[in-house]
């Protein structure tokens, strides 16, 4: 492996792309139908209506280069293009140019939220968004990747957080929590069952979270720790798609969990910073982890069929629930959330189209982080926006971060006034009071 | 001839009791598809009915259908039935000779003019062939036919030659034999094709002309419905293995013994339509596939030139060869090889990874 020696150039990217071309890739290109039911699962297409924003057809220059260089018929078609041109006497037509890169560009990034949705309807089964994934490493290796992107990674790797936030800043929201709840935040605590992640998101948007959480774990007495050497759970490089800065990122959390013993390492409530760490991390660092990851959904829901949380009082207007992909399609939590919501909700409805099958916030694969995505990103958004609609829910409960504030802001641009709230939260403010509890058990 | 004593007359006096007739009554009616109510009504009219004319005319044949039509183990209501309709010329059976024999056939045409029936068993020579192929008492068969059958009142063809052609009308047809059907255009004609056809097949078609004075319906092929209506293959008792795809691969291997389907030794019971495995043969006893023989198809059009007995329907019928074979193999070579380049190049673009870096990106904003 080389060290950066060479600049972004489009040889750069397509050798990128040749070491992303295995099998399944090149099943997937061979198998395609064109049979467009992607389209159809993409809330980029059904809300612009584009033809261009295809799931497949994003994919077009990496199916090039892999009908050309890997195919038997690509690579005969290549030696008679190759005779016709030495014959004539002029220089052949690159495949795959610089412009093509910057006109697919606004396809594999604005228009894509990887939320695996097309890989979902896919008839012949094959799995777009993964092909998504592997496409973003050539972009990026040709340096057509997107500036926001771009930023997010380079503070990601330089700070520590994608955001440029530092420990002081998390200080501050440590101490308020500590005043707020009279509880101690455990820092650095070695040999801790938990290592808790957070993201810078919720660190500055959503402090409640944490404060949430620490009220939960010390309710159901659960021994955990921040690290501060490592308190982001976020993963630039999975959504710029480069798997050098990912393996960067997740061996930070590694390191900090392996030099604490930590058993278990619990990924914030947001979707992507869970699939990074738990399904891409050991892929990209090429090792197993000697400890367990899981959502905090999943930990709560844990702690709650094991009758460690106690909660009164429910709450009593209509909730509705946002599913992240990241969570549910991809990672098959779907049950947990509903779990914990009987617990606490009196009248809550599903969206029509939810779990594995929900619809994407539109906001992420990295999305949010991108600027110029913006006017796409609010398109998506309508699909979720209708599904809304449709069940008429006084406020929305999700637990992703990301989706939390796309849902926010989309909201809020049609003018519904429907507030959003982490599913953690909820159940932080449903928990019996210890006093009250030590009271009843001395009363009995 | 003796055509004064009613069938019901005849029957008793043949000692079987009115419970046995009218249990063949109601299997003949529910052998027709007719309603059970129709019972009665066939008793009543068999009871009545007066012994019908019957010529029995044998050309290009070999005496296997009058063989399965008369043979008994004991005298069945069916046989009966045949012994009490008035078989007034039959070469095999009747006790005159020469001149005599062929008197016969003519009184009992000019008694009966436009009542008797014919039924023939055999094919014979084409009008445009050597009639010395075949000829009874001087006369050529075709001769034969043509005359008896101007004053019959239907003609019944038993049996696959006199149906189809059968085995001497196969190819090569060296005598230019032809069936009933070919020449009988002013008659109704039923075929009642088998090599030889069921007893109770032919027994049945004549209760019903008594019963009712009417033909049965016919198939595409001027056979009874009733009878020929459902393929050997919809009704065989193997067709359940048939269905989990359990063949008999030869004649003596473990799915012979255990009974399963006989289609891949070359069973024609899909493409052939006969009552074999509804009514089976020798009074019940057993049928060709619960003898652990596939069916032959003896009961359809030409079955002698359909192939081999023991070739399997859907088998094809030239041998896959070595080219199919190759063309396989090479496909295959130069799959794995076009593989191991695809995977030899990944290799070497994995050996030309550039690391990405923040810095790099950096450099970019």
């Amino acid at each position: 492996m080389t060290q950066g020696t060479h600049s972004f150039s489009v040889e750069r990217g397509l050798n990128a792309w040749r070491e992303e071309i295995d099998a399944p890739v090149a099943a997937f290109f061979s198998s395609c139908v064109h049979c467009g039911l992607c389209a159809q699962a993409c809330p980029f297409f059904v809300e612009t209506g584009d033809p261009k924003y295809t799931p497949i057809h994003k994919l077009e220059p990496m199916r090039l280069l892999w009908e050309q260089e890997f195919t038997l018929w690509g690579k005969l078609k290549k030696t008679v293009k190759d005779r016709v041109d030495t014959q004539l006497g002029r220089a052949p037509k690159p495949l795959i140019t610089d412009e093509m890169l910057e006109e697919w560009e606004p396809l594999l990034y604005d228009s894509c939220s990887m939320c695996g949705r097309c890989s979902m309807v896919c008839p012949v089964g094959n799995d777009i968004h993964y092909m998504i994934r592997k496409a973003r490493e050539g972009m990026v290796a040709s340096g057509h990747s997107p500036e926001g992107l771009v930023a997010a990674s380079v503070r990601a790797v330089n700070t520590g957080s994608p955001m440029g936030l530092q420990w002081k800043t998390l200080d501050v929201q440590i101490k308020h929590v500590e005043t707020a709840t009279g509880l101690e935040v455990p820092i650095d605590k070695q040999g801790a069952d938990y290592l808790v992640l957070l993201s810078s998101m919720e660190i500055i948007n959503f402090p409640e979270y944490l404060e949430a959480i620490t009220k939960i774990f010390d309710h159901a007495g659960v021994s955990w720790t921040l690290s501060k050497t490592c308190f982001e759970a976020t993963n630039a490089g999975i959504q710029i798609g480069s798997k050098d800065i990912a393996a960067t990122l997740v061996q930070r959390v590694v390191d900090a969990a392996e030099q604490l013993q930590v058993k278990n390492v619990i990924s914030p409530e947001c979707g992507h910073a869970y699939t990074a760490i738990r399904w891409e991390g050991p892929n990209a660092i090429k090792r197993a982890y000697p400890f367990k990851v899981y959502h905090i959904i999943e930990v709560l829901d844990q702690l709650r069929a094991d009758g460690r949380i106690k909660t009164e009082g429910k709450e009593m207007d209509r909730l509705s629930m946002h599913d992240p992909c990241n969570l549910a399609r991809k990672s098959g939590v779907v049950q947990q959330q509903r779990s914990l919501m009987d617990l606490v909700a009196s009248n809550f409805v599903d969206l029509k189209e939810h779990g594995e099958f929900q619809w994407c916030c539109g906001a992420g694969g990295g999305v949010s982080s991108n600027e110029r995505a913006e006017p796409l990103k609010l398109a998506a958004f309508k699909r979720k926006k209708a599904q809304i609609e449709e069940v008429e829910p006084e406020r929305m409960v999700t637990m992703c971060a990301t989706c939390r504030t796309q849902l926010e802001e989309g909201l809020e641009e049609f003018n519904m006034d429907i507030p959003v709230v982490g599913l953690t939260e909820i159940i932080a403010d449903h928990l019996v009071e210890k006093e009250v509890e030590n009271k009843k058990a001395e009363e009995s | 001839m003796a055509t004064s004593k009613t069938l019901g007359e005849s029957l008793r006096q043949h000692g079987v009791s009115r419970r046995g007739f009218l249990k063949f009554c109601a299997a003949t009616a529910s052998m027709m598809a007719l309603p059970p109510s129709m019972a009665p009504a066939i008793a009543q009219a068999l009871e009545k009915a007066r012994r019908p004319s019957v010529i029995w005319l044998s050309f290009q044949e070999c005496t296997g259908c009058t063989e399965s039509l008369t043979r008994s183990f004991s005298p069945t209501v069916e046989n009966l039935i045949f012994d009490v309709i008035s078989l007034d010329y039959h070469h095999t059976l009747q006790a005159a000779a020469g001149d005599a024999a062929e008197h016969a056939r003519e009184q009992a045409m000019n008694t009966n003019a436009g009542e008797y029936l014919v039924v023939v068993d055999g094919s014979l020579p084409g009008p445009n062939a050597n009639p010395g192929y075949s000829t009874i008492a001087g006369i050529s068969n075709y001769d034969m036919l043509m005359d008896t059958i101007d004053g019959a009142a239907a003609v019944v063809a038993v049996g696959t030659c006199a149906a189809f052609g059968g085995l001497p009308k196969a190819d090569p047809n060296p005598t230019g034999a032809v069936s009933v059907q070919d020449l009988v255009k002013d008659k109704p004609v039923i075929n009642v094709s088998g090599c030889p056809p069921v007893p109770m097949v032919i027994t049945g078609v004549l209760a019903q002309f008594l019963t009712f004075g009417t033909l049965p319906e016919l198939d595409e092929y001027g056979r009874p419905r009733a009878f020929f209506g459902q393929s050997i293959h919809d009704r065989c008792y193997r067709r359940p293995f048939y269905d989990k795809g359990k063949f008999a691969e030869s004649f003596d291997d473990e799915g012979a013994k255990a009974g399963w389907c006989l289609y891949r030794l070359g069973c024609k019971g899909p493409m052939t339509y006969n009552a074999c495995a509804t009514m089976k043969w020798n009074g019940g006893a057993s049928w060709p596939v619960e003898a652990g023989y596939p069916c032959l198809g003896c009961s359809e059009p030409d079955f002698w030139d359909a192939g081999g007995f023991y070739k399997a329907l859907s088998v094809p019928t030239g041998s896959p060869g070595d080219v199919l074979l190759t063309a396989g193999a090479v496909g295959a070579a130069v799959g794995v090889g076009a593989g191991l380049m695809s995977r030899n190049q990944g290799k070497q673009a994995v050996k030309h990874h550039d690391k990405v870096t923040a810095d790099q990106l950096e450099e970019k904003l």
